[in-house]
């Protein structure tokens, strides 16, 4: 099942819940199944399973306040990098992880995101920035060790 | 750190997390080849369900349950007259009149009928829900009808109104005068045994 990994990715740092995760995953592809009639072939079937995940979590109530999610144990430095730079994510306010998530991690162009997200291209491109601008923020004392 | 160092670095932890997709597209199959039945047996059954009620309420309004003499009328006329079951029957008016009178229904009452346009082709005796009834046969353009008929007793099966009702594959029309208790039965022509039955009402 293509782009599965991608959507299930993206809805766990959405939901920050892997059962609800799965659960948003799982109705966005029933969604898919159905209203396969309204996907116009040729188009870009990645980015219209996105906006049906979007429009999943938005529509299903999902939206909720952030809850810093603590615990991960590092073992690694690597593995402490990823759990810090996950964290930071989590932190993040969700209008901006989503668009962080949809253009670094997925890599749609602003573009493409202003579409599934269905926003001005001007929006995402400044909540990207803002993204960023937090995650520095956030990583801060990680980036100081790595450049140490 | 640059942007693109900071995408890179984001994109490596979270490109890091390994997922198993397995059990998600197991389910997601399963619910993709069930999803759409569960669905069209509730709105079948539910279709069912309506046209079940409104047969229901249209045989309620427009079909009301026939008296169970009226019912008996009509199958004893199934039995008798579609069906032709071998009896002993009279076919001469004075014996038929002499039958009525010894039974309580006057014989004027059978010669009245006539006067309706309806012609008596025979009769005999017959037993409606432990009652002796006479029956009488008419005919009119080749179409035979039932007509049963009894002295009004005490009870009181029907009221004075003709009332109509489809039993099974027949029609039967029934009333109740002060002198007779009288049932009409035709299997051709729901209308056409109201017709003699509001007719016989006049006479009887």
């Amino acid at each position: 099942m293509p782009h599965l990994a991608a959507l299930l990715r993206v809805a766990r740092r959405l939901t920050l819940e892997p059962a609800s995760a799965e659960d948003l995953v799982q109705e966005t592809m029933l969604l898919a199944w159905r209203g396969f009639h309204s996907f116009q072939t040729g188009t870009n079937a990645r980015a219209w399973l996105f906006r049906i995940l979007f429009n999943a979590f938005h529509g299903g109530g999902r939206k909720r306040p952030l809850v810093a999610v603590c615990g991960s144990h590092a073992i690694h430095a690597r593995l402490q990098e990823a759990v810090e730079i996950s964290e930071a994510l989590e932190v993040l306010p969700i209008e901006q992880r989503t668009v962080l998530l949809l253009c670094v991690v997925e890599g749609f162009t602003c573009r493409e995101a202003a579409e599934i997200l269905d926003l001005p291209i001007g929006t995402v491109m400044s909540r990207l920035s803002r993204a960023r601008q937090e995650l520095r923020k956030s990583l801060a004392p990680l980036a100081k060790q790595a450049y140490r | 750190m640059t942007d693109d160092q900071l995408d890179q670095r984001v994109r490596d932890a979270v490109l890091a997390e390994s997922l198993d997709t397995t059990p998600l597209e197991r389910s997601i199959r399963e619910r993709i080849r069930r999803p759409l039945w569960p669905r069209r047996a509730v709105a079948i059954a539910a279709g069912i369900a309506i046209i079940i009620a409104g047969g229901l309420a249209y045989r309620a309004f427009f079909h009301p349950e026939a008296p169970p003499l009226s019912i008996a009328a009509a199958r004893d006329h199934r039995r008798e007259i579609v069906n032709g079951e071998p009896r002993r029957w009279l076919t001469k008016l004075s014996d038929i009149q002499s039958l009525a009178e010894k039974q309580g229904v006057p014989g004027s009452a059978i010669a009245a009928l006539e006067t309706t346009g309806y012609r008596l082709q025979r009769a005999r005796l017959c037993f409606l829900k432990r009652q002796i009834f006479l029956h009488l046969v008419y005919t009119k353009g080749g179409e035979e009808f039932s007509v049963y008929l009894r002295p009004r007793g005490s009870d009181s099966p029907f009221d004075g109104e003709v009332r109509e009702a489809s039993v099974e594959l027949e029609n039967v029309a029934y009333f109740q005068t002060g002198r007779m208790t009288a049932v009409f039965v035709d299997e051709r022509s729901r209308a056409q045994a109201a017709v003699f039955a509001r007719a016989g009402a006049r006479v009887l």
